[in-house]
């Protein structure tokens, strides 16, 4: 083993490193730490500003009048449902289909992928889409957050990636057992995806919660959006009538101080605060899949 | 007559003999589960681009879409004479230009700088945080960054009149500010999440390399351009091929959030235009031609970066 000495040029770029580098991690956080405390903090005191690292005047009111919010709520449930049940079946659809394709010589493979391929350097535009989501009475139905975003091709590469790793030699041991394809996949592949299934899902899953611009532009009826849309109108509406305005007052008494403002934070962390807790949960995951994805993809 | 070796060899290859309808009853449930993408591809992605003849015909109601008459290149017409279309392709291309300067090379050297970091667990944590704004929305990321810049008790503007005085700047509203702040937010979003590839290609390189170029009495800049930039040229040679196909597009979802009045007159890219002109104005046929338009030149810039790139290094998407 040798042994490496410092020179004073290295351990002053050393220094600088972490300084930025720390830097640059507290510019990722704080933002998300502002909202958070502003969020429990009273909406009225909170106008006066000056707050940066804890709440001057704590309460839960903001959250107590957000979930109490039919829109809200609403929302929610509208993201939820996309969620779960889009990230459900685009993972079943794109493990399948990367199974599908992991096999060699399967006639037309290159053709197959090349459709599959072509999609991601052309597309018909924005205009089109939207004209074929109506013709398909979808903007009229809850399903026009799902299925016309059922598959992400990177997604169903980087799924490929994984299974051609698994050894060959299961998938024919289990032939001579006399499984067929099916069976393999459900049997063999699944379980030993679990990793990569995360991933997916998580990236999927992200993509369903995040998109706003669907409940925007593509769908009429204004009581069918999902909380990113929703937030998105929050943030752009110069009122909020529902929470009545800066504060809320009832017989002369005031009720709650959530300004709309304060309802805009609160409602901000709700809906960001899913995706901060589960991420770093999966780091490994999906590092790792970005990593065997892209560099053999 | 041939060595032992050879002949053992030669028995061992077995051409496939199986004709192609063999072969695909064989796989036939390999084909059912490649179906459902199929079909969905062919109505969610090709329908949609034979919808782009819409750009050709002047859709009329009541004679529906496929009796509306053709009116050939009417509608591009309309779009290169448009007032604004020079602005419209220079904001464009700006943004977008200016993205891929300041935003390409971001995620190069924030991997660069964490490869240097002997200590896992800060390597970790900030990795970790670097993410948090990529798997957030963009109207999030926008929501924090007016909050902290706005005129009324942001905090930068809190700070700039602690320490400088004078009035409040309001740097959503100012075209001074757009393009930076376009810049900016792009950057924090994305770089934690862009580094992972180059993290991973860094990875890969031998630490005898480096320990090699160290006896030689190379330091560290001479290691970085030696041994680091070579192994990670083929990382950024396809990471660039598939950036510079974004250059059509600057980014609707930001664009869009950050637009404002005040800005508007540099803010209005093609990507904009068309959601204007078409979702909210219904000028189908107009936005149609307009977004042909760019997937045209999109797909016209990939294909000839990539046969730039092959016949420069060997590294391609095709």
């Amino acid at each position: 083993m040798s042994i490496i000495y410092e020179t004073r040029s290295q351990k002053i770029f050393k220094v600088f490193n972490y300084c930025i580098l720390t830097l640059f991690g507290l510019s990722t956080i704080y933002p998300f730490y502002y909202f958070f405390i502003l969020s429990f903090n009273d909406g009225l005191d909170a106008m006066k500003g000056g707050i940066y690292f804890l709440p001057r005047v704590f309460t839960l009111d903001n959250y107590f009048k957000a979930f109490q919010n039919p829109n809200i709520i609403n929302s929610f449930s509208i993201s939820i449902f996309r969620t779960v049940v889009g990230t459900l079946i685009s993972l079943i659809l794109t493990s399948i289909l990367a199974y599908g394709l992991t096999k060699k010589d399967l006639p037309f493979r290159r053709g197959i992928i090349f459709y599959f391929f072509f999609t991601t350097v052309f597309s018909g535009g924005l205009i089109p889409f939207y004209i074929l989501l109506r013709d398909l009475h979808l903007t009229k139905s809850i399903w026009i957050y799902i299925v016309p975003y059922l598959f992400v091709f990177l997604y169903m590469i980087i799924m490929r990636t994984f299974f051609e790793a698994i050894p060959i030699e299961l998938s024919e041991a289990a032939i001579i057992d006399g499984c067929d394809d099916i069976q393999i996949y459900w049997k063999i592949y699944l379980p030993l995806s679990l990793p990569v299934m995360a991933t997916i899902a998580l990236f999927y899953g992200v993509m369903h919660w995040n998109d706003w611009f669907t409940g925007v532009f593509y769908v009429a009826n204004k009581k069918m959006i999902p909380s990113s849309t929703l937030l998105q109108l929050l943030m752009t509406e110069a009122t909020f009538e529902e929470s009545g305005g800066a504060g809320h007052e009832m017989m002369g008494l005031r009720v709650s101080n959530t300004t709309p403002e304060a309802l805009r934070m609160t409602f901000l962390v709700i809906t960001t605060l899913p995706i901060v807790c589960v991420y770093p949960f999966f780091q490994k995951f999906f590092v790792k899949g970005v990593m065997v994805g892209s560099v053999k993809g | 007559m041939l060595d032992v070796k050879s002949q053992y060899n030669m028995m061992k290859i077995k051409p496939n003999k199986k004709s192609i309808w063999k072969r695909m009853w064989h796989y036939k449930f390999i084909y059912l589960f490649i179906l459902p993408a199929l079909i969905w591809y062919f109505i969610f992605m090709y329908v949609p681009m034979y919808g782009i003849s819409l750009a050709f015909k002047e859709l009329r109601f009541d004679k529906g879409y496929l009796g509306s008459p053709w009116v050939g290149t009417f509608y591009f017409m309309q779009f290169i004479n448009y007032p604004d279309f020079w602005k419209l392709i220079y904001n464009t291309f700006a943004i977008s230009g200016l993205k891929i300067l300041f935003g390409f090379p971001a995620p190069i050297m924030l991997a660069l700088m964490l490869n240097e970091i002997k200590k896992t667990s800060f390597k970790r944590v900030i990795q970790t945080v670097s993410y948090l704004p990529y798997f957030v929305s963009w109207v999030v990321v926008i929501a924090l960054f007016s909050k902290f810049l706005t005129p009324n008790g942001g905090a930068v503007n809190d700070a700039k009149i602690a320490l400088f005085g004078g009035e409040p700047i309001f740097f959503l509203n100012e075209k001074a500010f757009f393009y930076p702040l376009v810049i900016l937010t792009d950057i924090w979003k994305n770089v934690g999440w862009s580094s992972i590839i180059y993290l991973a290609a860094l990875s890969n390189v031998s630490l005898e390399l480096y320990e090699a170029a160290m006896m030689d009495g190379a330091g560290k800049i001479k290691s970085m351009l030696h041994i680091t930039l070579p192994s990670l040229a083929p990382t950024i040679t396809i990471m660039f091929i598939l950036t510079i196909g974004t250059l059509m597009r600057a980014g609707i979802d930001q664009i869009y959030l950050l637009q404002n009045p005040g800005v508007l007159d540099i803010a209005e890219i093609l990507d904009t235009h068309v959601v204007k002109q078409g979702l909210i104005r219904g000028q189908y046929s107009y936005a149609t031609a307009v977004g042909l338009f760019q997937s045209i030149v999109c797909l016209i810039i990939v294909m000839i970066t990539n046969t730039v790139s092959k016949k420069v290094s060997d590294v391609s998407l095709w």
